[in-house]
């Protein structure tokens, strides 16, 4: 033992200056909360936490037994995941495709947009925009746009964040917002903002103008300008291979959040909070 | 799904549930009682079962099943210290000085809880070897979980006495822990 202070209780002002810090560490580790590795300031304190860890473990008023939840969760993940890798490991059609077919293209409905569970906070703004949905026949003066959802509920503000000269067929800008970041896309005419948030585990999409998606650059997960799961293992059943992907990805994913969106005059305007 | 006509026969998709099912349990407690808390616990468990999906030969027997799972958890642990150590890369077994490898051949669904028990008895030994005042502050706080105001009242001393005492505590407890292994 090298520890050559008293066992004894210290002085009123205390003398660790790490203890108030990690303190931190201990209250989320003893409140069944994730620890932050930065509340462990040297390795000294890293191997504290690590005797916490195993303390806790130890005490653990579960008994270390697992959530039933998480582990019905996880077997419905991992289920997904094996049939998805078992899919791709069949032969599947291959099929000459060009950036100009978007593949597994599907229009982002009104009911879709409302199982997020964010239509109650789509009211105010998206009930005024409507929906103006007039592919295949677009004219040049009238204003296209998708309406999305407002995800800012009550004080809000509609912000410029791209102008239609910017915004040519399959083109897409991206934005930052105080409430949110994304992209601005002309999808066959039509304008629409998409979360650059991916749906799997939160990574930020980038888009790729080859392929007119957003890519995950952490799995792999590729969203059309609809904002849907362009990739997955049912796109490939129906169209074939994904441009440039060995496989599909394995799981179906939520469609992407679109923020409510509007054109006015040449702006393209996405309403967000106030700062 | 069932409904979807495959192609093929699909590999037996239920051979993996059933690697799960009987796995998910002793896999998260074993990894439990090396990270302590529920969420990381989670995520790391999630993780040697995605990996498993991708990388685990299900025709193997289950002995051999039994040791991949635990041989990529025990990886995965290795992994997490070694990130809060924020040690370059060596050898597992000198990252993290005390824990016990995974014992491949043990019964799977035992292997958990006598983890649990090997890691009890530990901290009641560490416990008993740490001065009186070092012993109560652990004891409120781990085995009792108290919070830090109700240990120190159960102390009679100060809130930031208690977190210096709690302190002091357990880097007495990890120099014990690491000279006794």
């Amino acid at each position: 033992m090298t520890d050559d202070r008293e066992p004894t209780a210290p002085n009123e002002t205390g003398d660790e200056p790490g203890a108030e810090r990690f303190d931190r560490y201990l209250d989320a580790l003893l409140g069944g909360t994730r620890p932050s590795p930065d509340d462990v300031g040297n390795r000294d304190e890293a191997e504290m936490a690590h005797v916490a860890a195993e303390m806790a473990a130890a005490a653990d008023p579960a008994g270390g037994a697992p959530d039933p939840a998480f582990v019905n969760q996880l077997r419905r993940k991992v289920r997904d995941a094996d049939r998805g890798i078992a899919t791709v490991t069949e032969p599947l059609p291959i099929r000459p495709v060009t950036p100009e077919t978007p593949i597994g293209r599907v229009r982002v409905t009104r009911r879709q947009v409302l199982q997020t569970g964010l239509g109650a906070a789509a009211g105010v703004a998206a009930g005024v925009l409507g929906t103006s949905l007039l592919r295949g026949e677009p004219t040049p003066r009238d204003p296209i746009w998708d309406d999305g959802i407002a995800l800012v509920a009550g004080e809000g503000i509609w912000v410029p964040v791209a102008t239609l000269a910017e915004l040519p067929r399959g083109a897409a800008v991206s934005f930052t917002t105080p409430a949110f970041n994304g992209y601005v896309v002309n999808d066959e005419g039509e304008i629409r903002a998409l979360s650059s948030v991916c749906t799997h585990m939160g990574c930020t999409l980038q888009y790729r103008a080859e392929w007119r998606d957003l890519r995950c650059p952490c799995h792999a997960a590729s969203f059309n300008l609809a904002g849907e799961l362009a990739n997955s293992r049912a796109a490939w059943q129906a169209t074939g291979p994904y441009r440039g992907d060995a496989q599909a990805y394995p799981i179906e994913l939520p469609p992407l959040i679109r923020p409510a969106v509007k054109v006015k005059g040449e702006q393209v305007l996405v309403w967000t909070a106030r700062i | 799904m069932r409904g979807d006509p495959p192609p093929q026969d699909p590999p037996a998709t239920g051979a993996f549930e059933a690697i799960y099912d009987e796995h998910v349990v002793p896999i998260y407690r074993f990894i439990h009682a090396r990270v302590g808390n529920r969420p990381d616990a989670e995520d790391l468990t999630a993780q040697v079962f995605m990996r498993a999906v991708e990388q685990l030969d299900t025709s193997r027997d289950r002995g051999q099943v039994t040791a991949w799972l635990y041989r990529v958890g025990q990886n995965l642990i290795a992994d997490y210290w070694r990130a809060l150590y924020r040690l370059p890369v060596i050898g597992t077994e000198q990252v993290a000085p005390g824990w016990e490898p995974a014992a491949p051949d043990a019964e799977p669904s035992a292997h958990g809880e006598a983890a649990q028990d090997t890691a009890a008895a530990r901290v009641r030994s560490l416990l008993r070897s740490l001065p009186e005042r070092y012993a109560q502050v652990l004891e409120l706080r781990f085995l009792e979980r108290l919070s830090v105001a109700e240990t120190a009242a159960r102390m009679g001393v100060s809130n930031g006495n208690a977190k210096v005492l709690q302190y002091r505590a357990l880097r007495m407890a990890a120099l014990l822990d690491e000279s006794h292994d």
